[in-house]
């Protein structure tokens, strides 16, 4: 058993007026500050019909503020050597903010301006949403972008998680104004804040810089997760996203994996390790290593607060989508069947506690540790306590895990393809294939 | 004081190098001491060993890990024409059986350790590169020697991998529409010079390798004489060296040829293409004959591709995509290479509008930056733009040394990161539009139109 030890995990928290919640983690080992807003909800709130209004109304605060308009403050955060972008998930919206450390304060007034004095002006939301149409469209050249949207709305279809945090072009269109500002003053409110900071700032000015980002907004309340567990349809389903001229595929099998809170889900997590989570991985051997038919195969588990998807991904040659998808489902039923070994648990084990360190080498990173901790509603020690969760597992539970989780007659498989080139084959290499679809490239 | 304070170094250093000799086993394990080199408020010390391999080691304590990175001065530049994608291949065949490791084992050891590792290929260079927890970095040491010297090149292993990177290939370049356009705008713009072809190489290059070209060319540049080793982390540098010494002296060096390179002849008139694809948008891209990394002119040119095209505030974001509504991206880059590349502009038109309507955009931009001085503001913006991303750059320990490792590559100057930043301070509005005239120039362009096709169109060029 492993003796590396994990650094505690323990930013600064502090109560913002009894309301917003701060967590500072000081590094002066470079001249950055990064700053995160988040909002204690994201795109599952978004209302039918209006799915990217979460993302819309919080791209839409640096469109304009009292005495400042979008291109002014543009111009303002280049000037001021910071960045800033709105990074948005089922279950948080947050912006992400870096600046160079001397020009904190100023960067501070302005991202505090932004939030409490936002104008919402009619012309830059009919902009906006004309650029975020262009940008679903223009995402339509990823194959894998496709591969994943069509994934998403169809292994949680009718869920909030099946929504695109982006929105549908239909779905931009129509946003108004009514509805941004209804989403603004709902949510946009301290109670539903938490405020993170790293970087060059000293422990004694952090609180201070927090504060003051927060301190024009009213208290409000906390937004409460309404969202229900997502359930997995049963029976082994192919859905084709026919794309023209595809020398390739891209192949995602997809299942229910597990909640954070579940039992079993660092179990899962160290048996997915050991099955399409690294280099050596299973997954990688057969798939890369002995038959080179894929530049890529892994296996992801998703954290959220809820259940989220276990994702199996290749990207094999046209010619070879049939038999790379025969391979991978036979790897998993015999992942399923037999389970890892005690060997496999053991060397994932030394993998993942070493690693360990990579993931709290940067200020930013254990910042962004003790916000998923917050905003996921993961348990208060999940990374704090991560190696000894880790070096806990046996085998026996591992394996457990997999059978429990893991339902290969349950599954639903994604290929972005030529359809005529490789239907046939996909749908031959598919066992117990309960229905097989195909959708043009261009459906949302 | 400062000085005294490098002198002590110095000295500790000369110390540390007679207690290494004292063990070495060979000329070639034999190391010197080079000197150190401020980076920010840090030091790069510059390590030789007596068989040619340079060390350049920054301590960096601020995480138990280390940054271990292997740079060898070989890229896609060194390629001849039926055999591109060489330089890539290798580097995937890096990864695989020794003498000494077993298929998978290098790989394995490293995982097991909790390490990171990977590589890359471009024009001028090949780097191999892991991050490791801090007690661990024997190993990188000991496996980076192993390959440097004993890899195994069989028909099994170079088979497959050439497999590997067809799929590699098809992923980034013949299903991406960027990645094609990108191909062929390089295709285009260069005749002579072996940027010309793609680091990843033609299709029919990859599909045609032997174990024997892959042997002649691992003899030919894997030599320690032609790469540098950066370490950058929590190491105690006495013990990195020993290890090193211990671990590579016993390679031998290698003559590595002469480059046989021909420089780009001038391009006299603007070359026109247009490349057919599914694809929903038009695109345009505008490429220049651009400056070396190593000219003079590269940083004010890179700061004249911030003013023109870097973030929402940008004169181009704000004409093209905001105020006209004409394309929903636009971006330009200044090629890094080691001989003068590209000044490349990347825009994609919104659906209902074409590359076409946005070509007078650019060469409006294009005249006023010529004719025009740009604004002290807009000079102020670009400046803490690019100072952002060269911080941003330095976060963490295999950022540091990717930076070193780069810089001293294809520059020779592994703190140049800290020099640009300065060079950047330094430029004028008068620089910005003195290197517009002399880059900008019509005559030295590639325009690149990408049309959507019907999917059933015959894909294909026209010039």
């Amino acid at each position: 058993m492993s003796r590396v030890r994990s650094r505690t995990v323990d930013p600064q928290r502090f109560d913002l007026n009894g309301a917003a919640l701060a967590i500072l983690e000081p590094s002066h080992a470079i001249p950055l500050v990064s700053v995160v807003v988040a909002l204690r909800c994201g795109s599952a709130t978004d209302p039918p019909g209006k799915e990217g209004l979460a993302r819309l109304a919080l791209r839409m605060l640096r469109r304009g503020s009292e005495g400042l308009t979008s291109e002014q403050i543009d111009f303002q955060i280049d000037v001021l050597g910071a960045e800033m972008a709105v990074d948005t998930s089922a279950s948080t919206v947050a912006i992400h903010a870096q600046v160079i450390a001397r020009n904190t304060d100023a960067f501070f007034d302005l991202l505090a301006r932004m939030l409490a004095t936002p104008t919402f002006p009619d012309d830059e939301i009919e902009r906006i949403k004309r650029e975020t149409v262009g940008e679903i469209v223009e995402a339509r050249d990823s194959d894998r972008v496709v591969a994943q949207k069509a994934l998403q709305r169809t292994l949680f279809s009718g869920h909030p998680y099946g929504h695109n945090s982006g929105g549908t072009t239909q779905s931009v269109e129509a946003i108004g104004r009514e509805d941004i500002l209804a989403f603004y003053r709902r949510h946009v409110v301290q109670a539903n804040l938490v405020v993170g900071i790293a970087g060059d700032v000293t422990p004694e000015r952090a609180p201070a810089l927090a504060h003051h980002l927060v301190a024009g907004l009213p208290r409000g309340v906390a937004t409460a997760d309404e969202v229900a567990e997502p359930a997995m349809r049963s029976g082994r389903h192919l859905l084709v996203v026919d794309k023209p001229e595809r020398t390739q595929t891209q192949i995602l099998v997809a299942t229910m994996g597990t909640s954070p809170r579940d039992e079993d889900h660092v179990p899962l997590v160290l048996a997915n390790a050991v099955f399409g989570g690294t280099f050596t991985s299973r997954l990688m051997k057969e798939v890369r290593s002995k038959r080179g038919w894929s530049y890529g195969a892994s296996a992801r588990l998703g954290l959220d607060r809820h259940r989220q998807g276990w994702v199996m991904w290749t990207f094999p040659a046209a010619e070879d989508a049939g038999a790379c998808l025969k391979l991978t489902l036979e790897l998993l039923e015999t992942w399923v069947a037999s389970g890892v070994t005690a060997r496999e648990v053991s060397f994932i084990q030394r993998y993942l506690v070493r690693s360990h360190a990579f993931d709290v080498d940067t200020a930013p990173k254990r910042l962004h540790q003790a916000l998923d901790v917050e905003l996921l509603s993961l348990p208060a020690d999940y990374f704090s306590e991560w190696i000894a969760r880790v070096n806990a597992v046996t085998p026996e539970a591992a394996t457990a895990a997999v059978k429990n989780r893991i339902r290969p007659d349950d599954l639903l498989s994604v290929v972005v393809g030529t359809a005529a080139v490789v239907n046939d084959s996909l749908k031959a290499s598919v066992p117990r294939l309960a229905d097989a679809s195909v959708v043009p490239f261009d459906v949302e | 004081m400062a000085d005294r304070s490098i002198s002590r170094e110095t000295a500790q250093r000369r110390v540390w190098a007679e207690q290494v000799n004292a063990r070495a086993k060979s000329d070639g394990a034999r190391v010197t001491y080079g000197g150190a080199e401020p980076f920010g408020g840090e030091s790069i010390h510059r390590w030789h060993l007596g068989n040619g391999l340079t060390v350049l080691v920054l301590v960096d304590a601020s995480a138990p890990t280390v940054a271990y990175h292997t740079w060898f001065r070989v890229g896609s530049r060194h390629e001849r024409p039926g055999k591109t994608g060489l330089a890539h291949l290798f580097e995937h065949l890096m990864f695989g059986e020794t003498e000494n490791l077993g298929a998978g084992v290098f790989d394995r050891k490293l995982e097991e350790s909790g390490a990171e590792t990977n590589a890359a290929t471009w024009v001028d260079w090949t780097y191999y590169h892991e991050l490791l927890p801090a007690d661990r970095f024997k190993l990188a040491v000991k496996l980076e020697a192993e390959r440097m010297q004993r890899l195994v090149l069989r028909e099994p292993q170079v088979a497959s991998e050439k497999e590997v990177v067809a799929n590699e290939r098809r992923y980034r370049v013949d299903d991406d529409v960027e990645g094609v356009a990108n191909e062929l705008l390089y295709k285009t713009a260069f005749e002579q010079h072996p940027y010309r072809w793609p680091t990843i190489g033609w299709m029919e290059d990859i599909q045609g390798f032997t174990p024997e070209d892959c042997a002649a060319f691992y003899r030919t540049y894997y030599a320690p004489n032609n790469a540098t080793v950066v370490v950058v982390g929590d190491v105690r540098e006495r013990e990195l060296l020993s290890a090193m010494s211990e671990a590579y002296g016993a390679i031998p060096s290698q003559t590595i040829p002469a480059e046989d390179i021909v420089p780009e002849a001038p391009q006299l008139a603007e070359r026109r293409l247009e490349l057919r694809k599914p694809t929903a948008s038009e695109k345009l891209l505008v490429a220049f004959k651009g400056p070396a990394l190593g000219d003079a002119d590269h940083a004010t040119m890179t700061l004249l591709s911030e003013v023109l095209f870097g973030g929402r505030a940008s004169r181009l974001y704000r004409t093209l995509v905001v105020q006209r509504e004409l394309a929903i991206e636009t971006r330009g880059w200044v090629s890094t290479f080691r001989d003068p590349g590209l000044f490349e502009c990347w825009n994609t038109a919104r659906a209902a509008h074409t590359a076409s309507e946005l070509q007078p955009v650019l060469d409006e931009a294009f005249e006023r930056i010529r004719t025009e001085v740009v604004s002290d503001d807009e000079l102020a913006r670009a400046k803490a733009r690019l100072e952002l991303g060269s911080l941003q750059q330095l976060e963490t320990a295999s950022g540091k040394a990717e930076q070193i490792g780069f810089f001293e590559t294809v520059l020779g100057d592994p703190a140049h990161a800290f020099r640009r930043v300065e060079a950047f301070r330094r430029v004028t509005a008068g620089d910005v539009r003195r290197v517009a005239r002399r880059y900008l120039v019509d005559s030295t362009r590639t325009i690149l139109r990408v049309l959507p096709e019907p999917s059933a169109a015959p894909e294909g060029v026209a010039r």
